[in-house]
């Protein structure tokens, strides 16, 4: 018997009222050289913006947090902050750390409901910039850059502006209406965003050079599931989580279908399969399998994540792979093609050289193999970029599968033209392409004003 | 799109970038203190009080400090019994002069205070205004300086107080503040000497007289100095009600009519509108950058900003003594407007201590039900409102005002 549904523990938190968080910012330890600040990818300062709650300095917190991140409204929902800026916490010492996320989404709820505009537009230059890509490293780009005063193009495929916060991040994980006002005080800077707007062609992201902008910011993401390559993969059932997270945002009642009152495969062990088991819950799924070839302390899904799925009755096979997914065809009173998933089959593994956590690194163990029941299989095994992507920037340097850009200007081999976000470090989180977007903003800064003056 | 406030106010002709300034304190007791100060973003400081060092050599107590602490709250009161400056008059002077060297749009005070000949005063208003010091204060109010005629014990004399401050006047062309004691019964007298002596202005308070503890197995009270201690300076938060008490005192007299620098428990930009509110142009804080840093007067800055703004105000100027003509005498009080409390059983958590001090401290009006949520009987409530004052929940009880039914 699965869990019900109802059991599903929304990790969505209350905001904090005024009183309880100018409490927990009274816990603050105020610390020298804060070390939470010091925790943040993307340069969050919560040092500050929890010591100007202690001091009633209420929109200044809000200030704080927004001009470090434009996107501080979301982060402060979606943050890995246990492996951040909560794990510094020095008030851990005494009793337990503070609730910096909690602070964090009060000072921008606060801000907001004030009227603060954390983020002004600068004296106007004349250095059109353009961003290709208006997820949170794209929109961090975008808002900074606008800051510093220069006209910013903003070409998004999409019909929305947002990226995997918008498309790919579980709705129960945060209310979309934080994205949307984080996004009204970015796009009020006068960025001109391009929606369904994609950058498509041989070089197009270079091409962009050639019509009016002095430089380009990439940063298009990963929206192509990596697929397993075993026998089945083709069958009706199968799909990757990038398409399931889709259907979840647009169309609520086909990924309904695919899952709900059967079992499911999720294959992976990361953030993604977790959200993909979150939504599965939700949707009313019966038993709910992640298989994964790390082991449970290597798990690439954060903490809180995996609690949160254990939580859900999550059923983690760590050191497990699928080598084949099941049909109903050949099935006892199967009638009709039977291009169903029935089921899938695998077994446990082991890696050849211990620590190397690829897949080519694993081999099965002789005597574990084991079949499970399931009516659908979600692939959340990585993400690249889609053909077209690949295509947009031909002269870029490659590491591996990933692009390859200087690490403290995001700069790419081809002049003028910077990247960041998933395209860069494989799929990371909100905060660190937060972190790129700021990077390329300053060094595209550097190139232009420095250009301006020589 | 309104225009954003200014924080400059203009002290006795003096400018200052905003109205923030250091206390004399050991927070302001050397040129590398208070240039960080400055650079943080205060205002002003009053540099720490600069004695004559040709005939008494300063030295401390130790310790010289003890704090209050209440529950989890650390330092709500903290007593010292610090003296003056110990460093060299003249190192002293150098630094002030260094200061403005380089910090020529910050506000630099000089705090001085005669020993034991009253000509000291002249002769270190002369050495101040030299080192370029914008303003004097004079520290007429130190409870615990242990030099003979030095001290509250001048501050409490207004004879005195109004012939040095004469002398000071006398040796310079800068205004003079003389720093007034708290621990009078009332503060006009001595100020109205101090005009009278030539002051242009006024701060006010320095510490309270005070005792923060005794240590019950030494039998010493605190600060134990080998084996002793001493009714001494007391400051922090728990003294704002009586610094903002003498604040409004001197705003509201028509007779004194100097501006006020307003120092005593300020510790956010709240406090600091208080003290405006009630009569006071520029503030002094000590305690709470001894317990959180110089990086406070960012958030009373940015906060101060923000009220201004807010309220549609462009100055600090605008909001200076702007509650002085609702601060009566008690007998002036309406009587009229009875109240009783009210309890939002949606927010009240079910503690009962509102139904403890009603009925140990107050009416009997408030009874526990079975749900444990208090009723109030509002024909026996009298409506104090302490009920209200210590509910933990904030807006769970409120003031409801009824009929008046009882005169």
């Amino acid at each position: 018997m699965a869990p019900a549904t109802e059991n599903h523990t929304n990790t969505r938190r209350p905001l904090l009222t005024l009183q309880q968080a100018v409490a927990e910012a009274h816990r603050c330890l105020l610390c020298h050289d804060a070390p939470c600040s010091k925790g943040c990818p993307g340069g969050t300062d919560p040092g500050t913006f929890i010591r100007q709650l202690r001091f009633y300095n209420l929109k200044g917190a809000a200030r704080t947090v927004l001009r470090n991140n434009p996107l501080g409204g979301t982060c402060a929902a979606v943050c890995p902050v246990e492996s951040t800026c909560v794990r510094e916490c020095l008030r851990s010492g005494i009793d337990r750390p503070i609730d910096i996320d909690g602070l964090q989404a009060f000072a921008v709820a606060y801000g907001r409901q004030h009227g603060v505009r954390a983020l002004a537009r600068g004296a106007a230059r004349k250095e059109k910039v353009a961003i290709v890509g208006a997820g949170p490293a794209g929109l961090t780009a975008a808002a900074r850059l606008a800051q510093l005063g220069y006209p910013v193009t903003l070409f998004e495929a999409r019909p929305k502006a947002g990226g995997m916060l918008r498309y790919g991040v579980p709705p129960s994980r945060f209310e979309e209406h934080l994205l949307d006002a984080d996004l009204e005080e970015i796009l009020g800077l006068g960025i001109e965003l391009r929606t369904g707007s994609p950058i498509q062609g041989d070089d197009g992201a270079a091409h962009l050079l050639e019509q009016d902008f002095q430089a380009v910011f990439v940063a298009p993401g990963l929206w192509r599931s990596y697929r397993l390559e075993v026998p089945g993969s083709e069958l009706k059932g199968v799909t990757t989580a990038l398409e399931f997270l889709a259907d979840v945002h647009n169309d609520a009642a086909k990924a309904a279908a695919l899952v709900k009152g059967r079992n499911i495969a999720i294959v992976g062990g990361g953030s993604v399969a977790m959200d993909v088991a979150r939504c599965c819950r939700e949707l009313g799924a019966g038993r709910i399998y992640a298989i994964a070839l790390e082991s449970m302390t290597e798990l690439p899904a954060q903490p809180d994540e995996l609690d949160q799925a254990l939580k859900d009755g999550v059923i983690i096979k760590p050191q497990c792979q699928v080598a084949r997914i099941v049909p109903l065809r050949g099935l006892p009173g199967v009638a009709g093609a039977g291009d169903e998933v029935a089921g899938v089959e695998g077994h446990e593994t082991e890696w050849i050289e211990p620590g190397k956590l690829v897949p080519q690194n694993a081999r099965p163990v002789e005597g574990t193999g084991f079949k499970l029941r399931v009516g659908a299989v979600i692939q959340a095994i990585g993400q690249g970029p889609t053909d077209e992507i690949g295509k947009i920037l031909t002269q870029v340097k490659k590491s591996g599968p990933r692009w390859a850009v200087d690490e403290a200007t995001q700069a790419t081999a081809v002049n003028r033209v910077y990247a960041g976000g998933d395209v860069v470090r494989g799929a990371g989180t909100v905060v660190q392409a937060v972190a790129d977007g700021k990077r390329a903003a300053d060094a595209i800064h550097a190139l232009l004003d420095g250009k301006e003056r020589a | 799109m309104t225009t954003t406030p200014t924080l400059k106010v203009n002290f006795c002709g003096v400018e200052f970038p905003n109205p923030f300034c250091l206390s004399s304190s050991p927070v302001s007791n050397t040129y590398d203190m208070c240039a960080r100060a400055f650079d943080l973003g205060w205002g002003g400081v009053v540099y720490k009080t600069v004695g004559p060092d040709y005939d008494v050599k300063i030295t401390h107590p130790s310790p010289r400090l003890n704090a209050l602490h209440r529950g989890i709250d650390r330092v709500i009161g903290l007593q010292n019994v610090e003296q003056i400056s110990d460093r060299p008059t003249k190192d002293n002077f150098e630094d002030i002069a260094r200061l403005k060297k380089n910090y020529p749009k910050n506000v630099v005070v000089s705090s001085i205070m005669g020993l034991t000949h009253a000509n000291d005063w002249a002769v270190l208003a002369r050495q101040a205004q030299e080192a370029g010091a914008d303003l004097i204060e004079c520290n007429f109010s130190c409870p615990q300086m242990t030099v003979e005629g030095t001290g509250h014990k001048v501050g409490q004399d207004a004879a005195i107080i109004e012939k040095l401050t004469s002398i000071t006047k006398g040796a310079c062309s800068i205004p003079v503040m003389p720093k007034m004691t708290p621990n009078v019964a009332d503060m006009l007298p001595v100020a109205l000497a101090a005009k009278a002596g030539g002051a242009d202005a006024i701060s006010a308070i320095n510490t309270v007289k005070a005792i923060t503890g005794v240590d019950l197995e030494e039998l010493v009270p605190l600060p134990n100095v080998a084996g002793k201690s001493s009714t001494s300076g007391y400051s922090g938060s728990s003294c704002k009600p009586i610094a903002l008490r003498f604040i409004s005192d001197m705003a509201r007299d028509q007779r004194l009519g100097l501006p006020l620098s307003g120092m005593g428990g300020i510790y956010t930009w709240i406090d600091a509108v208080e003290f405006m509110l009630l009569g006071a142009t520029t503030l002094q804080v000590t305690t709470a950058i001894l317990q959180h840093g110089y990086r406070i007067v960012q958030d009373m800055a940015e906060g101060l900003l923000d009220y201004l703004a807010d309220h549609g105000h462009r100055s600090p100027h605008d909001i200076i003594g702007k509650a002085l003509k609702n601060v009566v005498d008690p007998s002036e009080l309406s009587h009229q407007t009875q109240a009783v409390s009210q309890i939002d059983h949606d927010k009240c958590v079910g503690c009962g201590q509102c139904y403890l001090t009603c009925r140990d401290g107050a009416a009997q009006a408030i009874t526990m039900n079975e749900q444990r949520k208090p009723v109030v009987d509002e024909d026996a409530c009298f409506g104090c409102l302490m009920c209200k004052h210590i509910c933990p929940v904030d807006g769970c009880i409120s003031y409801k005002i009824v009929p008046h039914h009882l005169l």
